[in-house]
């Protein structure tokens, strides 16, 4: 019952915000100025600023958005436990470890999308070393257990290029860009991020009812006819293209993908399957108030959405712990 | 009407064998006991039988595809599992999941299972609640309804009602007689033995890996296997109110 309230209503909260970000920003144009101008192209300068810069930005905020929120929700599900976030199995720290090698090299400026490139093959090499640790059964622990040491080893990497880096104009560059940030993207990014991206969160959706299965624990739910190999090796596919996507164009973006699904599981009913779409709403409406939030606070300043995201992210995460430490007492 | 055939069925645990060499088959109308003390092999039987486990021999269930399995046999494994706070009508109806081919919703056939399972188990009353803030023995309850309402010829439950009441354990193991006598084919790992003597139609004693005694309760619930596999002199009695089997006490 409540499902059916719950899931227009988080997307008409997207529709308003993804409006609202397209109005924001340091050009400062009228309301009827900017819409006129996206639509029929009225107006040479704000019609480029409104369709090279705005529009990209909130159609990324809403892919990136997408890929944090499904994957959380369907990591949590899979490990049965609330605390996985998509960053647990390493996918995201590779993605960057690529992203910093190309900015610390100089392949960065190869070509326009270099950087990008350089995240997802991080982001591949990752997962086929994961799968490879995780060993060919089914499990959970296993997995996570191979996440966090290719998280470890893709950190320690990371601070073995800065602590050798030569240049320390590089050096803060790439600090800068680990931080997060969806500003000065273009329709490039777009492109690059959104098939990779469209077939991550297919391969998710296609995780549900083996997710509902999983409830019941995982010898149960092969019982029912789950393939628990087939099951894993589409999660782990579907976050790593859909979050190694997200990285690549936007960095690092912690806190959707752990602080939404916690938010939203007991107004699904707890079911890790309905939690899917909810959670992809709610992820999606999360990251773009963030970016609002982001040019609106400091304006002049170009704060990062990453930082952003976990200054109100970790707050959120401790009152909710607190809220769920009350319920169980 | 599907039997359940086991041909020298072994599982090795390193160079051990956990489940030794296990032929048997079990026809529908049956409700067989399976007893045996810890670490007898019980539970890696029915692991080995579904094809959860590594294993040498056949199973007639482990040759199956997952989805016809699934369809063909329903099993509560021992470890009560319930990882999120769902209802216990969207619990149990996790039941129909091998019957809802390519995403399909659930329909007004598998409502009912539901509902006849919810009945059975006497969750009616609880069904719109949280499974995990119920307690342990009614979890128990609405993981059996969930067995149940999967529907299944061949029925495997391990300890299925460890931890519940008298009455619903007498409930309980009634519905699997009935099950069974409905013509599925039904096999419960019990430590009860007082009840397995009342409600089985046959038992199987395992010990070390092996089927050491086959066959209708009064001829397994010997005092002579009593004192070899459990180490326990018992009280056995043929009554007016049918074959009665009560432990005394450890006789090593």
């Amino acid at each position: 019952m409540r499902l059916t309230l719950l899931l227009p209503g988080l997307a008409a909260l997207v529709a308003l915000l993804f409006w609202v970000s397209l109005l924001v920003g340091p050009a400062g144009f009228g309301l009827g100025e900017s819409l006129r101008a996206l639509i029929s192209g009225e107006g040479e300068a704000v019609t480029l600023v409104m369709r090279e810069i705005r529009l990209p930005r909130a159609i990324l905020a809403v892919m990136v958005g997408v890929s944090l929120g499904l994957s959380g929700a369907a990591l949590q599900g899979f490990l049965r436990n609330p605390l996985a976030e998509p960053g647990l199995i390493g996918i995201s720290s590779s993605a960057a470890l690529g992203a910093v090698i190309a900015l610390q090299t100089g392949f960065a400026t190869a070509f326009a999308l270099a950087l990008p490139v350089s995240a997802l093959t991080g982001a591949l090499v990752s997962v086929l070393l994961l799968l490879l640790l995780a060993g060919p059964r089914g499990g959970s622990l296993t997995l996570i257990l191979a996440g966090i040491a290719i998280s470890a080893l893709a950190a320690a990497f990371l601070s073995l290029v800065l602590n050798l880096s030569p240049n320390p104009f590089a050096v803060s560059e790439t600090v800068f860009w680990m931080l997060g940030s969806l500003a000065d993207r273009s329709f490039d990014h777009v492109a690059i991020a959104l098939p990779l991206m469209a077939v991550g969160w297919l391969l998710l959706f296609s995780t549900a009812r083996g997710l509902d299965a999983l409830t019941l624990g995982q010898d149960a739910a092969e019982t029912m006819g789950i393939h628990l190999g087939r099951l894993r090796l589409r999660l782990v596919a579907g976050v790593a293209a859909s979050v190694g996507a997200a990285t690549a164009v936007a960095g690092a973006i912690g806190f959707v993908g752990l602080v939404v699904p916690h938010i939203l599981r007991p107004f699904v009913g707890g079911r890790p399957g309905a939690l899917l779409p909810a959670s992809l709403l709610g992820g999606t409406a999360m990251v773009l108030a963030a970016d609002i939030a982001v040019r609106l606070i400091l304006p002049d300043r170009d704060l990062k959405l990453g930082v952003l995201m976990a200054i109100v992210g970790a707050p959120l995460f401790l009152h909710l712990i607190y809220k769920t430490r009350r319920a169980m007492a | 009407m599907t039997a359940l055939t086991l041909s020298h069925l072994i599982v090795h645990r390193g160079v051990c064998p956990v489940v030794d060499d296990v032929s048997l088959t079990i026809a529908p109308g049956e409700s067989v006991g399976l007893i045996g003390p810890n670490g007898a092999g019980k539970t890696t039987l029915f692991r080995a039988i579904l094809g959860l486990q590594a294993r040498q021999g056949e199973s007639s269930l482990a040759k199956l595809s997952a989805r016809e399995r699934a369809k063909t046999a329903a099993w509560m494994p021992q470890t009560r599992e319930i990882a999120w706070p769902v209802a216990v009508e969207t619990l149990v109806m996790l039941g129909r999941i091998p019957h809802l081919a390519g995403g399909r919703r659930p329909g007004a056939e598998d409502h009912a299972a539901v509902s006849r399972a919810l009945s059975v188990m006497d969750l009616h009353g609880f069904k719109d609640r949280p499974a995990t803030e119920l307690s342990g023995g009614e979890q128990t309850r609405v993981l059996i309804a969930r067995l149940l309402a999967q529907e299944t010829p061949i029925i495997l439950a391990d300890e299925p009602i460890a931890g519940l009441d008298p009455a619903h354990q007498i409930t309980t193991m009634q519905k699997f007689a009935s099950i069974a006598a409905s013509g599925k084919t039904v096999l419960t790992a019990l430590h009860d033995l007082g009840l397995a003597a009342r409600y089985c139609s046959r038992l199987l004693l395992m010990d070390k890996g092996r089927i050491i005694a086959d066959g209708p309760p009064k001829d397994v619930l010997t005092v002579a296997n009593m004192r070899e596999v459990f180490g326990i002199s018992a009280h056995i009695a043929q009554t007016e109110d049918g074959f009665l089997f009560l432990p005394l006490e450890v006789a090593r």
